[in-house]
């Protein structure tokens, strides 16, 4: 490939970027939405009361949640510098705490809270399971993600110049932190009084 | 890959990891603490928290700006 075959090819890797980048913000937009929607939901029904739950098995899945964001901004750091064993290992580290993270809320939490609250009677239990679900099939699916791009980077496809994969699950994988950031106090710390307890 | 690799910045992502941990400790705390409606100061929390997220880990200001993560320009 000539030299500048090649400047052409990144030049348009890059344009395809920003649109794809430009897309991938849309979608989260969009599909923030709903989430927003459930926040609201939660607080119109239980405006003052929260359901039977563990805060402190709150905290540490929140902490587990927040350190892997930590890691996978440091993975997409690496990778734009070309350091490619520490964007592996960052990535594989991340994929393990959203794992730990998936079974802490429905392994752990889940049996926990169905001592108190059911998800077919009451609304603490249908907001509560409503709300850790569809967050927790978004964090199953930004392990699903971060495994692909962990395998791609194995077998060398991402570059300093062509990544914008990695950008994409690192930016998919901070969302669904955010997204958490709101969900623990909505459902672990905010009410006064208890439901289920 | 590894000829092209340059230094590493992480002292962003170090910085935010902190205020994050301090502000979910104390975040914790009011609500363990509290008998009164706190969910105003909460949500407070969570946008700053997330305030961060977006802009220093989820890196906003590339829609506009075209900057990769690592500092070099998209545009050359």
């Amino acid at each position: 490939m000539s030299a500048d075959t090649h400047q052409n090819s990144l030049a348009d890797y890059r344009n395809k970027s920003i649109n794809n980048r430009m897309g991938l913000w849309l979608f989260l937009i969009s599909d923030s939405f709903v989430f927003i929607g459930l926040f609201v939901v939660r607080f119109n029904l239980m405006p003052t009361a929260r359901p039977e739950l563990s805060q402190v098995l709150g905290l540490i899945v929140t902490t587990i949640l927040l350190v892997s964001s930590v890691l996978m901004n440091r993975a997409e750091i690496a990778v734009g510098v070309g350091d490619q064993k520490t964007f592996l290992r960052n990535t594989l580290f991340t994929m393990i705490l959203g794992i730990i993270f998936l079974l802490g809320v429905v392994g752990v939490e889940w049996p926990l809270a169905s001592q108190h609250i059911s998800a077919r009677e009451g609304v603490a239990g249908s907001i509560f399971f409503t709300m850790t679900g569809f967050h927790a099939f978004h964090v199953l699916t930004g392990v699903i993600f971060l495994f692909i791009i962990w395998n791609n980077g194995r077998k060398g496809l991402y570059t300093v110049e062509r990544h914008f994969a990695v950008e994409a699950a690192a930016i998919y994988w901070h969302f669904v932190d955010v997204v958490w950031i709101f969900f623990y106090p909505a459902l672990y710390l905010i009410g006064s009084k208890v439901i289920g307890g | 890959m590894e000829e092209n690799q340059k230094k590493p910045d992480y002292s962003v992502n170090i910085l935010v990891l902190i205020i994050l941990m301090i502000l979910t400790a104390g975040e914790y705390y009011l609500g363990v603490i509290s008998t009164t409606n706190i969910a105003g100061i909460m949500i407070a929390i969570g946008l700053l928290k997330a305030f961060f997220i977006v802009r220093d880990y989820m890196n906003i200001g590339r829609l506009w700006t075209s900057t990769s993560v690592s500092g070099g320009e998209d545009h050359k």
